[in-house]
C-alpha cells in the first residue's frame, strides 16, 4: 500500500525541518491503518486533505531562508526598507523625483512609442531587405525631379534582362488616382481603393491570402481580390464569396468583376493601403498608352537576388531603358522601398534624409527628458548627502563594505524608478487617445515581448541614471569624519550640483529655441510654397440635393465672412474628365482631338484663380449650352484667330467661344496640359471655397455648421485641395505640436528639480533665517539670500545655452536653401522664459522661508 | 492575566496528553481526542497544537522507535512538564472559579428556559 508521492514530496517540502518525520510517520501510520479500513481511494483522499490541513504556520518551515547561505535576499529587504522609512521621512523631495522621473518617463516612453512605429512603417514585408523601388529622375524647369512613376513595361524588361532581379512587380497604387471607387454588391455601397498589380506582386510584397489560388489570383481582366476588411463588410464573411460578381465604379475600369480571392488586409503600418486588387493586364488594355516607353505611370517593385551592388545594379537598369527607349532623358536609380518612408526628400536626384530628420531629433529630445529627470533624483540626493552621512558613516563602522552601501543607493533609486514606471505607464495609458490624436497614429501599450524588453530596460537605465552618481558619492565617504560631523561639504560637490542644474536649464533653454525656431521656419516653408500652390481652398459634396437648395446654400456660403468666393462643379478636379470631340469651322476633317470636358457651375474659373487670356466668364442663368471657355492650348490645337464669338459644335449643339482660360495645371503634374473646355452649369453639387488665408479654422467650421443644416445629417467633409500638400503639411504640423509639448516638459521636470533643491537650502538654512529675522533684516533681504545663488546658476545655464542654441539652430537652418534669419529675441526670449520661470519657483520658497516666525525655528536645537 | 495561557482545544490535547501518559505520541492523541470527544480531529490543527505547547513550555518530547507501519519515521512521544501542569491546574482552578462564582438562581433560569 503505497501513499501517493507527490503528496508526500510536497509536505517534506513545506514541513518545518524538526517536524518533518514524526508527522509524515503519523501521517504513514494513519494511512496504512485507513487504507485497509476504507480502502486506498478514501485513504488517499484523507491524506491529501491532510497534507493541504497542515499547510499553516506552526508546521511550515522558514521560507525567507530559501536562499540558503546568501543574504543578499535579506539585504534587499533590508534596502527597501530603509528606503521607504527614508522616502517617508523625506516626503517633498520623494514626491518631487516622482513627479520628475514619472514626467519624464511617460514622455520618453510616448516618444519610444511613437518612433518605434515610425521605424516599422513598410517593414512588414519578410523580403524587407531585398524589397527596392525603382525611382525615376526628371529633368525639369525647376531642376531634378525625383517621382516614383515608372515606365509601364519597365518591371517585365528588369525581370527579363537582368539576372540580379528576382522577381519584379508593377504596380499602380491607390494614391495614383485622385479618389477612391466605389464597390457594390446588392445594396451595400462602400468606397474602396484599387490597386493595380501584376503577376509577381506577391512574391515580391508579403500579402497573405485568405482564399483563392495564390500563384493566380487574379486569372483575368474581370477577376477582382478584396482585402478581408472589405469582405467582412459587404459580405459578412470570407467564406465562399470566390465566384460572386460585384460592380466596380472607378475611372475607366467601371463595370462588373468576379472575386478570385481574398487577401489580408494591409497592416496598419504600411503606407500603402489598398483594399481591393486588379490585374494590370487590365489597365494596360484600359490605358493602353501605359505601355509606351515615354509615358510614366506605374510604381516598379524589385525582389533582389541577395546582396548586390546598388551602383552597379542602376547602371544596368538604365542600359535596359536606354536600349528600350534610346530617346529618353530620365535615369533610374532604385532604393530600398522601407527606406522610403524615412528618407523620402530628394534633393537633386538623391536621397537627401526626409522624415528620419524628425525621427532622430525627437529621439534625442526623448532621452534629454530623461536625462533632465534622473538629474533632479541625482541633485536631490547629494543635496540630502549631509543628513545621510552619518547612516553612511555608521553602516561602514559596522563593517558595511562600499559595494553593499553602492547596491542600497541603487535600490533606492530602482524603488523610486519603478514607482514613476508604473505611474507612467499609467499616464500613457490614460493620455495615449490625446497622443494620437496629435499625432495621427493608432499607437497603443500592448504588453507583448519587445514591449516589455523596453520597459525593462528603461527601467534599469533610469534607475542607474538616477542612482549611480549618489551611490557611488555617498558610498565614499570616511566614516571617521563624518561621525565626528566634519564632512567637508567640498567645492566639488556642489559643483557638481550647480552644474547638473545648469545643464538642464541650458537644455530647456536649447529645447525652446529649437522649437521655437524650427516651428518659424517651417512656417516660412510652407508660405514660400503658397506662391505656386493653391492654398486656402476647400472642396466638399453636397450631392443628392436639388438645385435650388444648393442655390440658397451657395448663396449663404458666400455671406460667411471669410469666405472669398464659392464656385460649384461636377468634374473633379484632379482626376479622369472625359473628353469630347469638338467640331469648328475650318477643321480638317482627318484631325481628331479629343478635348477634356470639365463641367462646372458658376464662378468656378473665378474661385480657383485661374486668369482669362482673352475674354470672360459666361454669362450667368443662360443655357450653358449655348456658351463656352476654351484653354490656350485648345485654341493653338484648333488653330482659330480670334476666335472670341466664333462657333463650335458637339453633340449637334451650337455654342459660342465666350472667353480664354489661360493654361493651367489640373491634371497630375506629369501630363502635358491638354486642350479643354469648360461648360458652364448654373450650379453643381460639389463645392470649391475659397478662404481668406489665415482665418481658415472659424471659417471651415462656420462653413461646417451651414453645411450640417443644409445637408440633413450628412457628415462635412472636406479637402484642402491640394491635399498632399496638406498631408505634409499635418506631418510638420503634428511633431511641432509634439515638441511644443516636450519642451514644456523639458521645462517643468528642470524646475521641480530647482524646487526641490530650493525647498531643501531654505529648510537647512532655517536657523540663519530665523537670527538674521531676528537682527533685523527684512524679507525681502532673505528671499534676496535665497534666490541669489540660484539666480546665478540659471544665468550661467542662459549664458551657456544661448551661444550653443545659436549654434545648433544656425547649423541647421544651413540645411536649407530657403531660411529664416535669426532673430535676437528667440534667443532673449528663451532665456527670459527660462529665468523667469525659474525665479518664480525659487522664491516661491524663499518666500516662504522669509516669512516664517523666527520663534519655530530658534525655540529647539 | 495572561499568566498561563492554554486555549481551549489546546487545554484538551494537554488533557489527553495526561491521560495517556506514556503512549502520547500523534496518531494516539489524535485517536483519543476523537473517540472520547466524538469529534474530528485534523492532523494540521493537531500538530500545530502541539508545536505551540511545546514552544510554551507545558509540554517536551523525546523520540521514540520506528515501527514498519510508519515507514522508519520515529514516533515523538509527547510529556507534559511542571509548568504545564501548573498551566492546567491554573485553568482548572479558573474554571472552577468560575463555576463557583455562578449564584443557583442563574442555572435554574436557565434550565427553565
Amino acid at each position: 500500500m503505497k501513499p501517493p508521492r507527490l503528496l508526500l514530496r510536497f509536505f517534506r517540502w513545506y514541513c518545518h525541518p524538526e517536524l518533518v518525520d514524526h508527522i509524515e510517520g503519523d501521517l504513514l501510520e494513519e494511512y496504512g491503518q485507513r487504507a485497509k479500513e476504507k480502502g486506498k481511494w478514501m485513504a488517499d483522499w484523507v491524506l491529501c486533505w491532510d497534507v493541504l490541513l497542515l499547510f499553516r504556520p506552526g508546521i511550515l518551515r522558514n521560507f525567507s531562508n530559501l536562499h540558503y547561505r546568501l543574504n543578499s535576499f535579506d539585504m534587499i529587504q533590508h534596502n527597501v526598507l530603509i528606503a521607504i522609512r527614508n522616502f517617508n521621512q523625506h516626503r517633498v523631495s520623494f514626491i518631487i523625483n516622482l513627479t520628475g522621473l514619472s514626467s519624464g518617463l511617460a514622455c520618453s516612453l510616448f516618444i519610444y512609442l511613437w518612433v518605434a512605429d515610425e521605424l516599422s512603417i513598410n517593414k512588414f514585408n519578410i523580403n524587407d531587405s531585398r524589397l527596392y523601388q525603382v525611382m525615376q529622375n526628371v529633368n525639369s524647369a525647376t531642376g531634378v525631379e525625383t517621382i516614383e512613376h515608372t515606365q509601364g513595361l519597365l518591371a517585365a524588361a528588369l525581370a527579363q534582362e537582368i539576372p540580379e532581379v528576382e522577381f519584379a512587380a508593377t504596380v499602380v497604387p491607390p494614391n495614383w488616382f485622385s479618389s477612391p471607387g466605389i464597390i457594390s454588391f446588392e445594396n451595400t455601397l462602400l468606397k474602396a481603393n484599387p490597386q493595380f498589380i501584376s503577376k509577381d506582386f506577391f512574391n515580391v510584397f508579403t500579402c497573405p491570402i485568405l482564399q483563392g489560388d495564390r500563384s493566380n489570383l487574379l486569372p483575368d481582366r474581370s477577376a477582382i481580390a478584396i482585402s478581408e476588411d472589405l469582405a467582412l463588410k459587404l459580405f459578412h464573411t470570407t467564406e465562399n464569396i470566390i465566384g460572386k460578381t460585384v460592380n466596380w465604379n472607378h475611372d475607366r475600369f467601371t463595370g462588373e468583376y468576379h472575386i478570385t480571392g481574398v487577401f489580408e488586409t494591409t497592416p496598419a503600418n504600411s503606407t500603402n493601403q489598398f483594399d481591393l486588387l486588379l490585374t494590370y493586364d487590365l489597365f494596360q488594355y484600359l490605358r493602353p498608352s501605359i505601355n509606351d516607353w515615354g509615358n510614366s505611370d506605374p510604381s516598379t517593385f524589385l525582389l533582389l537576388k541577395g546582396d548586390i551592388n546598388v551602383e552597379s545594379l542602376n547602371e544596368k537598369i538604365n542600359q535596359v531603358l536606354k536600349a528600350k527607349d534610346p530617346n529618353s532623358e530620365s535615369t533610374l536609380f532604385i532604393q530600398r522601398y522601407s527606406d522610403r518612408y524615412l528618407f523620402g526628400h530628394y534633393d537633386n536626384g538623391k536621397p537627401a534624409g526626409g522624415r528620419i530628420f524628425y525621427v532622430r531629433l525627437v529621439s534625442i529630445v526623448g532621452i534629454l527628458i530623461l536625462v533632465i529627470a534622473c538629474i533632479n533624483f541625482t541633485n536631490l540626493s547629494t543635496a540630502k548627502a549631509s543628513r545621510r552621512g552619518k547612516e553612511v558613516g555608521i553602516k561602514k563602522v559596522v563593517g558595511a563594505g562600499r559595494k553593499s552601501l553602492v547596491w542600497q543607493y541603487l535600490s533606492e533609486s530602482a524603488l523610486v524608478t519603478f514607482c514613476s514606471l508604473v505611474i507612467a505607464v499609467c499616464l500613457v495609458y490614460v493620455l495615449i487617445p490625446q497622443f494620437n490624436t496629435i499625432t495621427g497614429k493608432s499607437l497603443f501599450l500592448k504588453p507583448d515581448t519587445t514591449m516589455i524588453a523596453g520597459l525593462v530596460c528603461f527601467f534599469l537605465v533610469t534607475s542607474f541614471l538616477a542612482g549611480s552618481y549618489p551611490a557611488f558619492y555617498l558610498s565614499a565617504f570616511s566614516p571617521a569624519n563624518v561621525l565626528k560631523g566634519r564632512r567637508n561639504t567640498s567645492i566639488a560637490e556642489v559643483v557638481v550640483r550647480k552644474g547638473l542644474v545648469i545643464f538642464q536649464f541650458s537644455t530647456s533653454i536649447i529645447l525652446i529655441v529649437t522649437v521655437v525656431i524650427a516651428y518659424e521656419q517651417m512656417q516660412y516653408i510652407q508660405s514660400k510654397n503658397l506662391g505656386y500652390r493653391r492654398e486656402n481652398i476647400i472642396t466638399f459634396d453636397m450631392e443628392g440635393q436639388p438645385s435650388s437648395k444648393l442655390e440658397a446654400f451657395r448663396s449663404e456660403l458666400m455671406a460667411v465672412p471669410g469666405v472669398l468666393n464659392a464656385g460649384t462643379y461636377y468634374h473633379n478636379l484632379t482626376g479622369d474628365h472625359g473628353n469630347i470631340r469638338l467640331d469648328w469651322d475650318g477643321k480638317s476633317p482627318d484631325q481628331r482631338v479629343d478635348f477634356i470636358n470639365l463641367e462646372v457651375g458658376c464662378d468656378f474659373i473665378e474661385t480657383m484663380g485661374i486668369e482669362f487670356k482673352e475674354g470672360r466668364s459666361p454669362t450667368k442663368n443662360v443655357n450653358p449650352e449655348s456658351q463656352i471657355v476654351l484653354n490656350e492650348k485648345a485654341i493653338q490645337i484648333m488653330g482659330l484667330e480670334n476666335p472670341i464669338g466664333k462657333t463650335v459644335r458637339y453633340w449637334g449643339k451650337e455654342s459660342t467661344i465666350v472667353g480664354i482660360a489661360k493654361d493651367f495645371n489640373f491634371e497630375s503634374l506629369h501630363e502635358e496640359i491638354k486642350p479643354c473646355f469648360f461648360r458652364v452649369y448654373p450650379i453643381m453639387p460639389k463645392f470649391v471655397v475659397k478662404i481668406q488665408g489665415g482665418a481658415e479654422k472659424p471659417v471651415i467650421e462656420e462653413i461646417g455648421h451651414l453645411y450640417a443644416r443644409f445637408s440633413s445629417g450628412y457628415p462635412f467633409d472636406y479637402r484642402f485641395l491640394d491635399e498632399t500638400y496638406r498631408m505634409l503639411y499635418a506631418t510638420e504640423q503634428k511633431i511641432s505640436v509634439l515638441s511644443r509639448y516636450f519642451a514644456l516638459t523639458t521645462i517643468v521636470i528642470s524646475c521641480l528639480g530647482l524646487l526641490g533643491l530650493a525647498a531643501f537650502s531654505a529648510e537647512r538654512r532655517i536657523k540663519e533665517i530665523g537670527i538674521r529675522k531676528i537682527l533685523g533684516s527684512s524679507e525681502m533681504g532673505i528671499v534676496y539670500l535665497l534666490s541669489n545663488d540660484f539666480a546665478k546658476v540659471v544665468i550661467a545655464a542662459v549664458v551657456i545655452a544661448v551661444p550653443l542654441s545659436y549654434l545648433i539652430t544656425a547649423s541647421w537652418l544651413n540645411t536649407f536653401a530657403f531660411r529664416i534669419e535669426l532673430q535676437w529675441w528667440y534667443f532673449i526670449g528663451a532665456a527670459t522664459l527660462a529665468l523667469s520661470i525659474a525665479l518664480v519657483t525659487v522664491s516661491s520658497q524663499a518666500i516662504l522661508a522669509a516669512r516664517a516666525n523666527p520663534n519655530q525655528s530658534l525655540k529647539s536645537e | 492575566m495572561k499568566k498561563y495561557q492554554l486555549g481551549e482545544f489546546e487545554e484538551i490535547v494537554m488533557l489527553t496528553v495526561a491521560i495517556l501518559y506514556k503512549e502520547a505520541y500523534g496518531v494516539a492523541i489524535k485517536k483519543e481526542i476523537e473517540t472520547r470527544l466524538k469529534r474530528k480531529v485534523s492532523m494540521g490543527a493537531m500538530h500545530t497544537a502541539l508545536v505551540r505547547l511545546e514552544d510554551k513550555g507545558y509540554i517536551k518530547s523525546h523520540d521514540g522507535e520506528t515501527t514498519a507501519e510508519r515507514m522508519g519515521r520515529p514516533k515523538k512521544y509527547v510529556q507534559i512538564t511542571a509548568l504545564g501542569k501548573k498551566a492546567m491546574e491554573y485553568t482548572r482552578e479558573t474554571r472552577n472559579g468560575l463555576w463557583g462564582a455562578i449564584p443557583k438562581v442563574a442555572l435554574d433560569l436557565m434550565v427553565v428556559r
